[in-house]
């Protein structure tokens, strides 16, 4: 197929996920911190941004969490924003309307229109979780009406490609902001190892007469477990974490399993290996060097054990797969989508 | 029928489907008529929920430039067709087969050859050196067969006595084929059994004659199974749909300048399996855009060095670069002489009698009775810059003369054609509305026009301005496979089940 639109359904499929992640990382930091009397609530907002790579692009203003949910929601000039990442996929999708079902760009287009109609300021001032749950769920309609729609051509793998990496990327991010708050409420000597031990019993932490001091004491861990469950529910997983873990609040484990589950759809193991998959049906035995680079990210993470990768640095290695998809990213373009003559003057014509 | 028709006026026109003189309806409307007399006001409004239903499902519409939302609208259909009896599409078809291959040997001779017709004097030299679409740069690229005018939609318009006239050539990038499919097929649905009752030429053919004619024109080394594509400006264009059509008929890629690279001489299309060579364009994107190596510079939906790669006679671009001389409207004027010239026949179809403002007399003659006569700019095309005599104030005609005294080779002025009008669904009954005609003829090895063609129509009462910009219409064009009263008893079997 054109490389063209091979790119836009890519592309199409990176920001609808973009749309939707951002929107779950935005919901769960704000309704952790409703309930986070302990946590400084700019500090936690900068480090939204700075998962995000949106420190520099949010400039200098003061950080405060009504102008930094407003940069990431509603702000144009913001490329990552909800709502350009929304106008960014109604663009691809227009793009290769004549390739995709008429379905596919109807549920594309309605996600555009009907956030547009929303007022989107009055829901943010009053019931952002209305609006993060409608995106949440325009977006899952959309990979449904795909998911339902497309042939399983090259243009339906590019597009489950995109969004494989997009999520893949994104929840390494929301996994890091989770650890950044983690670090910063406990003060930047705790250790996440330590933390973990000290999980409460989430039946004690509903316990209502606990006495003044030991709520104090625990305050922290108390608190740990209702930002641990809402990034769980923030990536759909908490009903499957606790058919897994029974009643254990792990940080530990929710970081396993968010990472390393390789059947949980939103784990950063089983979206690599998805898109690993997608681009060898797309090779079609061809070596590919995207497929190689993702292959070795899956694999070194397969094999991991938790407790060495809190050992090593959590925030660090997340960094390291962050980057290793975005060369991967790279790749899938150079192989796929920059087809140009192997004379070295032409080169320049990809711009 | 006396509803529908109630009040219908001819105003003094000639009209499609009524006799001039008496008002009985033409023969070859018979059918039709009757037909339409027999439904109900109620019936109507069904057909059209269905016509509006087929229209917007399938997306058929035009973007509006000058709109910042890019509101995209359809082109209306109006539920009556207009019939063209099979003699009377005879003489039409092979007056435009006529015109076009005389025209494809005026600028092949004029591009690849030795000018025969400006050294012999039928054309005067000037004239074609200082026509805008006359393009240096097209020099020596060559086109199989001469088809240079692969595709050309020649519009016809009816005068007073219903002689068909040719207004203009559009030998560069005539646009509206699309309707034409689309209203068929909408129409087979809104009155099925119409069709029925008399035998109506199909057109869905157009897709695989578009590519048969592509594929004719390949260069030679392209071989058994050259690959061709439609090169559009993108999908902000306005005719993008039509685009995307064309390439979904033809089962074709449908690219644009960027998917497209030129890498020594040879045209190849960017894909996920890399280069894939590219032998024949069928390039919707107009002249200066093309080649920035070659036109304008700034053009971002060219493909570099396109021009270069045709005259190695390594991909073959059409319709051929250049062919707006021949759209020139004083170049225009000369259609007949070069018809005579190169076939050695008298033309078909006339002209619109035309004359040309350099010429002192004819300019006196003009200027004398400038609120009698059209005027338009040469260069232009879809009623831009026209001054309509007897429509102008004082002050437009002024403008006008000052404008031609100025550059009396920009512009030539026409007798005032009337243009017919057929009946035409307006509320709940019939009005008289202006028509054209634009049949598409497509030329590869051989000349061949497309059964009807489009024809527009002008919905606001007294317009004469029948472009879809412009509050336009449209109406599906029947051409009849016998007259009426000719041998004509098989009706198809698969219709006669369908309710009308």
């Amino acid at each position: 197929m054109l490389a063209r639109l091979a790119e836009n359904l890519f592309w199409a499929g990176r920001y609808v996920e973009r749309a939707e992640d951002t929107a779950r990382m935005v919901d769960v930091t704000y309704h952790t911190l409703l309930e986070s009397p302990y946590v400084e609530v700019a500090h936690a907002w900068a480090q939204l941004l700075d998962v995000l790579h949106l420190r520099t692009d949010f400039g200098d203003g003061p950080i405060d969490q009504d102008r930094v949910v407003q940069f990431l929601v509603l702000e144009a000039s913001n490329p990552g924003s909800i709502t350009s990442s929304i106008a960014q996929a109604r663009e691809n999708t227009r793009s290769v309307r004549e390739l995709v079902s008429t379905e596919l760009w109807e549920s594309v287009n309605d996600l555009h229109l009907a956030f547009n109609a929303r007022d989107l300021r009055g829901e943010l001032a009053d019931q952002p979780h209305a609006l993060f749950s409608f995106i949440r769920r325009a977006s899952m309609t959309i990979y449904g009406v795909a998911s339902e729609t497309m042939p399983r051509d090259e243009g339906w793998r590019f597009m489950a490609l995109g969004r494989l990496l997009e999520r893949a990327e994104m929840t390494c991010r929301l996994i890091d902001v989770r650890y950044a708050q983690l670090e910063a409420m406990a003060g930047p000597s705790r250790r996440l190892a330590q933390a973990a031990t000290a999980a409460p019993d989430p039946d004690r932490v509903s316990d209502a007469d606990e006495d003044a001091g030991g709520l104090l004491a625990r305050g922290a861990d108390r608190t740990d477990f209702h930002h641990w469950v809402a990034v769980l529910k923030s990536a759909s997983a908490f009903e499957a974490y606790r058919r897994r873990y029974r009643s254990s609040m792990d940080p530990a484990d929710v970081v396993e399993f968010l990472l390393l589950e390789p059947d949980l759809p939103r784990s950063v193991q089983f979206c690599l290996n998805g898109a690993v998959h997608q681009l060898e049906v797309l090779c079609g035995g061809r070596p590919s060097r995207a497929a190689r680079m993702l292959g070795r990210t899956a694999a070194s993470l397969r094999y991991r054990d938790v407790a060495e990768l809190f050992d090593m640095g959590l925030h660090e290695l997340l960094d390291d797969v962050q980057d290793q998809i975005a060369s991967a990213a790279e790749a899938v373009a150079d192989e796929f989508f920059r087809a140009h003559p192997s004379g070295a003057m032409h080169a320049i014509a990809t711009a | 029928m006396d509803d529908l028709f109630a009040r219908y006026d001819l105003d003094g026109f000639f009209d499609e489907v009524f006799a001039t003189d008496g008002g009985a309806v033409r023969p070859h409307y018979t059918e039709l008529i009757s037909r339409l007399a027999r439904l109900s006001p109620a019936d109507l409004e069904r057909r059209e929920r269905i016509r509006d239903g087929i229209f917007r499902t399938q997306g058929i519409t035009f973007t509006v430039y000058g709109d910042d939302a890019g509101v995209e609208r359809t082109f209306p259909m109006d539920l009556l067709p207009r019939i063209i009896p099979a003699s009377e599409w005879a003489t039409i078809e092979a007056g435009v087969v006529q015109r076009v291959t005389a025209l494809n040997r005026f600028l092949d001779d004029l591009y690849t050859g030795e000018q025969a017709a400006v050294h012999d004097g039928v054309v005067p030299r000037w004239l074609i050196e200082t026509a805008s679409g006359f393009t240096r740069e097209a020099f020596g690229i060559h086109v199989p067969h001469a088809a240079r005018c692969l595709v050309s939609g020649v519009d016809l318009v009816r005068d007073d006595e219903g002689t068909y006239r040719v207004l203009e050539d559009n030998l560069r990038n005539p646009s509206g084929i699309s309707y034409v499919l689309e209203n068929r097929a909408a129409m087979t649905r809104v009155l099925p059994l119409a069709f029925a009752e008399q035998r109506v030429r199909p057109v869905d053919h157009y897709g695989p004659m578009l590519l048969k004619a592509l594929r004719e024109v390949a260069p030679p080394a392209a071989g058994e199974h050259p690959t061709a594509v439609v090169l559009t400006p993108g999908v902000f264009n306005s005719a993008y749909f039509e685009h995307a059509f064309l390439a979904r008929q033809m089962g074709v890629e449908l690219v644009e300048g960027r998917d497209l690279v030129v890498d020594e001489h040879v045209v190849y299309m960017r894909t996920t399996m890399g280069l894939q060579r590219v032998d024949v364009i069928y390039r919707r994107v107009d002249d200066p855009f093309l080649d920035p190596v070659v036109f304008r510079p700034d053009s971002a939906l060219g493909v570099p060095g396109l021009l270069s790669a045709a005259r190695a006679g390594n991909v073959t671009i059409t319709n051929a670069v250049g062919n707006g001389v021949a759209d020139d409207k004083a170049v225009y004027a000369f259609v007949p002489d070069l018809i005579r010239y190169f076939l050695g026949e008298d033309p078909i179809l006339p002209n619109v009698e035309t004359y040309l403002l350099w010429d002192p007399e004819q300019r006196e003659a003009v200027l004398e009775r400038l609120g009698e006569v059209v005027v338009k700019p040469v260069a232009e095309s879809g009623g831009y810059g026209m001054l309509i005599g007897p429509h102008a104030t004082d002050e437009e005609i002024e403008t006008t003369r000052q404008a031609v005294l100025a550059d009396p080779r920009g512009y030539i002025a026409q007798e005032v054609v009337s243009l017919s009008r057929h009946p035409t669904l307006i509320g709940d009954r019939m009005e008289g509305r202006h028509v054209d005609l634009r049949p598409f003829a497509i030329a590869g090895e051989h000349v061949e026009v497309v059964p009807g063609g489009l024809t527009r129509v002008a919905l606001k009462r007294g317009s004469l301005v029948v472009n879809s910009s412009q509050g336009g219409g449209s109406k599906d064009t029947w051409v009849l496979d016998d007259d009426p009263g000719g041998a004509n008893g098989a009706v198809p079997i698969g219709l006669l089940r369908q309710e009308a």
